[in-house]
């Protein structure tokens, strides 16, 4: 029975580190290949011995899909790809190729900064595994190989996502990955075909949530800083280097400009001009506004907006900075968090989750006296604001991406198990579709009926055609010939052609009926009397009387012979083959009835 | 447990017992559970209960039905677990759709097995499986009756407990054990197809590798021959390779073994073959019928079948057990066979071979698979007109445009390891003259993958042409063919490269090519009196304009290499140059760049001052630079390149690494500083609170101030003064490990209690 198998390895009832196995007609593809960033060991990476058990990773998986950067779909990769040992290919979009290892590279060294560990991916790593993506654009079909392909369309969530069909013959998966279906400050909403896949993977994080308006949270965010700055303090927004930083940057870089402010922002360690450099070079991936404006002005220059120095920390006045790593847990924002932290006119504001044990995860659970190293007390007098901007769909949104692609199957990840639950029955009950939510290990098996191609001969279509009858699309028809099942391949052929291609001797099948005639003249006479009843009553057939006194209709053939009891009687044989068992029957009735009296 | 987490643990109690409570994170449960095995490893559990009651108030709890959380509920049972690994709920777990809970549950049933096994002070039970303790015949039951299943998943189950048994336990027990259980294994194999064939290679590996039994006498051998020729090619070949791997093993069984592995390849060149006659693989007769069913009809099975096996003879090759006599030459065929194959430059004359030729043609999965194999068939060497053909095969795929960057990279590996194995003459090292006139045929090539529009491949261009620069450029051939050709300056051209991998590749290639003496471009014709633009001026250019950090890195690395080479452009002026890059990669953001600087000036303070005498004393120290004169007038040059301001500065480094290594510098110079007998008594100066005045605002972080001209009584008197020990054991400590304590936990855990509303899923 064919079927497509779905194991996630992570993502399975959390939102942890994504990572998905599918497998669909024989094909194995990895979905996400991501991190937990709230574990400092082994467990940080998706537990992979599951697959290499079944030999080497390369030989089992067909390639290794990434729906978009961030670190929880993409921060396993140069382990798995380098030091776990996976060779074949793995697909990203452009954008997502380009930004991925400066994210990697980002989190390598605050591994290596902070934990001093050594047993961790090198930029050498990252390099190599660079090496193995093939970029792909939207809506372009990428041929893995003969039999697999995959197509990604546009996800919104950030810069570069994308959500992936994969597809062999004619069952096929869609992964979303993380998405949006609303368009935001620099991005769009989510798209994609009507493609009614077998199944549709879909994230579910706010599977539970209608989402207040996004501009409320906008307006909320900046008449915070306003606040603040107005009052002289200074505010910190830890930020990771892309993706919703440049989202909070546009916000204030045109508040800034319409308020006319004059306080300083900062953007730190350099990244503003990588991140421009980006959203310059894939202006084609943000939303409509910006394109149509970018030929004025360049959204992602700022006029307010500078590099930080590490001095300026110090300078009296207020200030807004954006600073990396974004959980407060290492480097420059922590850095300046802890100058700041003493004084109540100050504010930090996290703009996203921060996982436990990092001073972000403290600060925002409300412990204000926070132990650093050499037992040293810091006391966070700073205002605490939290705000998420992430992009995810909320309920309605799933609802409606479900809707679109009508899939025959849903399975949800990347969310929690109970709010899973709740999206999986409004899924079953409003679009009675059928759906799924494995935890982490556990394999879903989807029975599927694939469609099995089979190839027409020639000669056999041009036989058809010869009959007059033009193929229409609409119209299914029924066509006879012989399956020749060879070499994993289907191939209908006419009859001879099978024979001729097999070598094999044709037999031939026929039906004999007997008539039972009451007449007592010769054989012959018998015979010559159902020749001109024969021919009298089939006018359209050709009806022949054979110098051996049998007769012919078409392929049928009718003998008189004596009864060897009654000569009275006369016994006609009447043979067809299987292709006459129309005309047959209805010879063999029609004789049955008797011949017409005969003129005497 | 220490008192403030004794005090915590009560109140968490109550919070995991109480199902209104949401533990959001699962990530803390799982840190909790660490850390509860890390006491109970330690001491007493008993006590650890004894005296935090409100963890047992907990486990009984949680076993009343209620609206409890899974995640709580699977964190108490194994909570519970740690405490007394003595659960009955395995055979409920072992049938779990979850692979993760299988699995725990497979290694749980092993563990009280081999526990129940273990007896109790009385002695362990007999060897007789009767006699054996109910609980163990429970489960050894409980296998068997899985073994004689027919649902494939339960086989698996059983097959993988025995698996992990017999590959922790040792004892005399476990050989009781398999006697007994044997034909119910061998009896799978008369099943066709074979169920569970991964999960039985296995056992059956795992059974041969055990030293607790003695394979001769329970018929294991005889059960691999049997597998072997049971099991389809594919699957065959990791037991084959397994075999192939044991230390004992018959030599009919080891070529059974190895005629499975190197059978695909023999259909491969069976059918390929120009002519009659052996291909000297195997011989003809024992061509196997059912290896070429599986690689011609099928473009997958073809394609899967042959990159397992190369990959298995690849794992082979390198071992002391691999078969002797090793079929080197048929094996370096059947690689460039295949090769050609895919390449489209294979013309096999049978039905067979076109056919083989039509399914391999652009598969770049058995092009990768057949490179890498090559590559290490480098490790021995061939017959010459085999190496020709090699050589051909590899140049035709550096040529190829239809090569993906990943073949090319293989190609580009398994050339240098060919040429690096190439030297006939033992001992030389050199290139002999059929290498170099590769050679002469090669730099062509790379010189047109250097102008490739892929990044991937003019990084793998680059890093090629180092590695052969490294090897060879101080022989005469090669430095005289790469002169000829355009590489040189092509190298140069991507040091402005707009891919910074590439910018990084370039500098480390430049670099390696200027130690060498290898980069010196005449004079371009266009500008005959222009000045020429020195390397060094460009890799400094770089340092401290390019806008990402690999190029960087890679310039500090290669400075580093030229000061410890005493290379040309350095030697000059070694002061100005150390003085300028430390100037320059003191303000990098890069903490890597700050800490190649130090590695650099650690080079420059021990060719100043001679090198460390404590690391061996038995080592032979060249006599450079040994410090006959004073201690300050030897600090001279390195108070002259401001390094001590540099080193200072990085003490009080956000970023730990450079923290942690201007330390073990300064330390490093205050171990010469006592063992000199040239020290003074330190005096105080203002100049010396000066300097400590600042050095205590840069530790506040206000690193505005600069130091200025420092004497060298100064820095010796601020060394002395310092407490550089015990900034090194608070460096040595990870910066997160006041977080990652116990208690934080238990307070973060406690915090988050109450407030989680919609954030909590708001992973980004």
């Amino acid at each position: 029975m064919p079927e497509i198998r779905v194991t996630p390895l992570g993502a399975g009832q959390d939102v942890g580190r994504s990572c998905i196995l599918v497998s669909i007609a024989g094909k194995n593809v990895m979905l996400d290949c991501g991190m937990h960033m709230g574990f400092n060991d082994d467990r940080r990476f998706p537990d992979f011995s599951y697959i290499t058990r079944s030999g080497r990773l390369t030989d089992f998986l067909d390639c290794v899909i990434i729906s978009h950067f961030h670190l929880d779909h993409c921060g396993a990769l140069p382990y798995f790809s380098e030091m776990v040992g996976y060779d074949g290919p793995i697909y990203m979009t452009h954008p997502t190729q380009a930004i991925c290892p400066i994210l990697l590279e980002d989190y390598r060294k605050i591994a290596v900064d902070k934990k001093g560990e050594a047993n961790f991916f090198t930029s050498q790593m990252i390099k190599d595994c660079m090496k193995k993506v093939v970029a792909v654009h939207l809506h372009q079909t990428v041929q893995v190989d003969d039999e697999l392909e995959i197509k990604a369309y546009y996800a919104g969530h950030v810069l570069g996502a994308a959500m992936f069909q994969i597809k062999v013959g004619s069952e096929s998966v869609v992964y979303t990955g993380d998405y949006n279906m609303t368009p935001d400050r620099h991005l769009g909403a989510a798209w994609i075909d009507r493609c009614r896949p077998n199944l549709l993977i879909t994230e579910s994080t706010y599977a539970t949530t209608i989402r207040d308006s996004k501009r409320c949270r906008e307006r909320d965010f900046l008449k915070k800083v306003h606040e603040a700055v107005e009052r002289g303090g200074k505010v910190l927004i830890p930020v990771f280097a892309l993706g919703r930083a440049q989202e909070l940057c546009i916000l204030l870089e045109t508040f800034w400009e319409r308020m006319n402010l004059k306080a300083p922002i900062y953007f730190s360690t350099g990244l503003t001009e990588k991140a421009n450099h980006y959203y310059k070079l894939f202006i084609t991936w943000t939303n409509q506004k910006i394109r149509k404006t970018f030929v004025q002005r360049n959204m992602f220059e700022f006029k307010h907006i500078k590099a930080f120095d590490r001095a300026f920390a110090d300078n009296p006045g207020p200030m807004v900075v954006f600073a990396t790593p974004g959980m407060l847990h290492a480097g420059q924002s922590l850095q300046i968090f802890r100058k700041w932290a003493g004084n109540e006119k100050n504010m930090v504001i996290m703009p996203g989750y921060c996982v436990q044990g990092t001073v972000g995860h403290k600060i925002l659970s409300g412990q204000r006296k926070l132990e650093m190293e050499g037992r040293q007390v810091l006391e966070v007098k700073m205002q605490v604001e939290y705000m998420s901007f992430s992009a995810h769909a909320d309920a309605k949104g799933i609802m409606q991406l479900v809707g679109q692609v009508e899939p025959e199957g849903v399975l949800l990840v990347h969310g929690e198990a109970k709010k899973m639950e709740f999206l999986k029955q409004k899924i079953e009950q409003e679009l009675r579709v059928s759906c799924y939510m494995p935890a982490n290990g556990e394999t879903v098996t989807l029975p599927t009926s694939p469609s099995i191609p089979v190839g027409i001969s020639l000669g056999l279509l041009k036989r058809e055609m010869a009959q007059g009858l033009l193929p229409d699309a609409k119209k299914p028809r029924l066509l006879h010939g012989t399956l020749i099942m060879k070499d994993s391949n289907f191939r209908l052929v006419s009859s001879e052609q099978a024979l001729k291609e097999l070598g094999l001797a044709e037999h031939q099948l026929r039906f004999t009926c007997r008539v039972h005639l009451h007449d007592p003249r010769k054989e012959q006479e018998t015979a010559l009397r159902v020749y001109s009843h024969l021919k009298s009553v089939l006018k359209d057939h050709c009806v022949q009387h054979l110098p051996d006194g049998s007769v012919t209709v078409e392929s049928i053939l009718i003998q008189a012979a004596a009864h060897s009891e009654d000569p009275g009687t006369k016994v006609l044989l009447v043979s067809w083959t299987y292709q006459d068992e129309e005309l047959g029957s209805y010879l063999t009735s029609l004789l049955k009835k008797g011949l017409p009296q005969a003129p005497s | 447990m220490d008192p403030e987490c004794s005090q915590l643990l009560p109140a968490l109690c109550a919070v995991l017992a109480d199902p209104r409570q949401p533990m959001a994170d699962d990530t803390c449960l799982e840190k909790l559970l660490d850390w509860f095995k890390t006491i109970t490893e330690a001491g007493s559990s008993l006590l650890l209960l004894q005296e935090n009651p409100c963890l047992v108030e907990l486990l009984c709890h949680v076993l009343k039905p209620q609206d409890l959380s899974s995640r709580v509920l699977s964190f108490s049972l194994r909570l519970t677990g740690v405490f007394a690994a003595q659960e009955d709920c395995f055979q409920y777990l072992q049938g779990d759709s979850s692979l993760f809970v299988a699995s725990a549950a497979g290694q749980l049933l092993v563990h009280i097995l081999s526990l129940s096994m273990r007896g109790p002070a009385e002695g362990p039970p007999g060897l007789q499986a009767d006699d054996w303790p109910a609980c163990a015949q429970k489960i050894v039951g409980h296998i068997e009756e899985s073994l004689r299943s027919t649902a494939a998943p339960q086989i698996t189950q059983a097959l993988n407990v025995l698996t992990t048994t017999f590959g922790h336990c040792h004892d005399p027990w476990t050989q009781v054990l398999w006697v007994q259980l044997h034909p119910l294994v061998a009896a799978l194999l008369e099943k066709d197809p074979v169920p569970a064939a991964h999960s039985l290679v296995d056992l059956l590996l795992s059974v041969a590798r055990s030293p607790g039994l003695s394979s001769s006498s329970c018929g294991l051998w005889e059960t691999l021959a049997q597998t072997l020729s049971h099991l389809s090619p594919t699957q065959a070949g990791l037991l084959a390779l397994g075999i192939l791997k044991l230390q004992d093993c018959p030599q009919a069984l080891r070529a059974q073994a190895f005629a499975v592995l190197l059978q695909p390849l023999a259909c491969v060149l069976k059918a390929t073959a120009q002519g009659p006659g052996p291909s000297g693989l195997l011989d003809s007769t024992s061509a196997d019928s059912v290896t070429a069913d599986i690689l011609l009809p099928s473009k997958a099975a073809c394609v899967g079948l042959l990159c397992r096996t190369l990959a298995h003879l690849e794992l082979l090759l390198p071992l002391p057990q691999r078969p002797c006599p090793w079929p080197q030459a048929p094996l370096l065929g059947a690689a460039v066979t295949l090769l050609q194959l895919c390449g489209g430059s294979g013309s096999p004359a049978s039905d067979e071979g076109r056919q083989l030729c039509t399914l391999l043609l652009g598969c770049v999965r058995v092009q990768r698979a057949a490179l890498d194999f090559l590559g290490t068939l480098s490790q021995e060497t061939g017959p010459p007109e085999l190496v020709t053909q090699v050589f051909a095969v590899l140049l035709e795929y550096l040529r190829s445009p239809d090569s993906s960057p990943t073949v090319l990279k293989k190609a580009f590996q398994a050339t240098f390891r060919w040429l690096l194995s190439s030297p006939r003459t033992p001992g030389c090292s050199d290139l002999d003259s059929h290498a170099l006139l590769f050679l002469r045929e090669l730099l062509p090539v790379l010189q047109k993958r250097l102008c490739s529009p892929c990044w991937e491949v003019r990084d793998s261009g680059l890093e090629f042409l180092t590695q052969m620069t490294r090897r060879w450029g101080g022989q005469a051939g090669f430095r005289h063919a790469l002169l000829a050709s355009e590489v040189p300056r092509l190298t140069e051209q991507l040091l402005r490269d707009p891919e910074s991998y590439v910018r990084a590749s370039a500098v480390t290639a430049m670099g390696q090519l200027s130690s060498q003496g290898l980069c010196v471009p005449p004079a371009s014709p266009e500008h005959p009196g222009g000045q020429q633009k020195s390397l060094l001026g460009e890799l400094l250019h770089i340092l401290s304009t390019d806008s990402e950090g690999f190029p960087r890195r890679a310039v500090m690395q290669v400075f580093t290499q030229w000061l410890r080479d005493s290379h040309a452009d350095v030697v000059g002026d070694t002061e100005q140059f150390v003085a300028g890059v430390l100037q320059v990669a003191g303000q990098d953001l890069d903490w890597e760049v700050r800490a190649q600087g130090l590695e650099l000036a650690l080079v420059f303070l021990e060719q100043t001052l001679g090198p460390p005498r404590s690391h061996c004393p038995y080592a032979v120290t060249p006599p450079v630079a040994a410090p006959a004169s004073p201690l300050t007038q030897a600090l001279q040059p390195l108070c002259r390149v401001r390094l001590f301001e540099f080193a200072f500065r990085a003490l009080f480094d956000c970023d730990r690494p450079v923290a942690q290594k201007s330390c073990d510098l300064l330390l490093l110079l205050r171990a010469k500083m006592a063992s000199s007998s040239s020290l003074q008594e330190p005096r105080s100066s203002p100049d010396v609170a000066s300097v400590e005045a600042a050095l205590q605002r840069w530790r506040a972080g206000d690193q505005a101030q600069p130091l200025g001209d420092l004497e060298p009584e100064v820095v010796l008197a601020v060394l002395r003064s310092m407490d550089l020990e015990g900034l090194r054991g608070a460096l040595a400590e990870s910066s997160d490990h006041v977080e990652k304590s116990p208690q934080s936990l238990l307070q973060d855990m406690l915090a988050t209690v109450g407030i989680l509303g919609e954030n909590e899923a708001d992973c980004y």
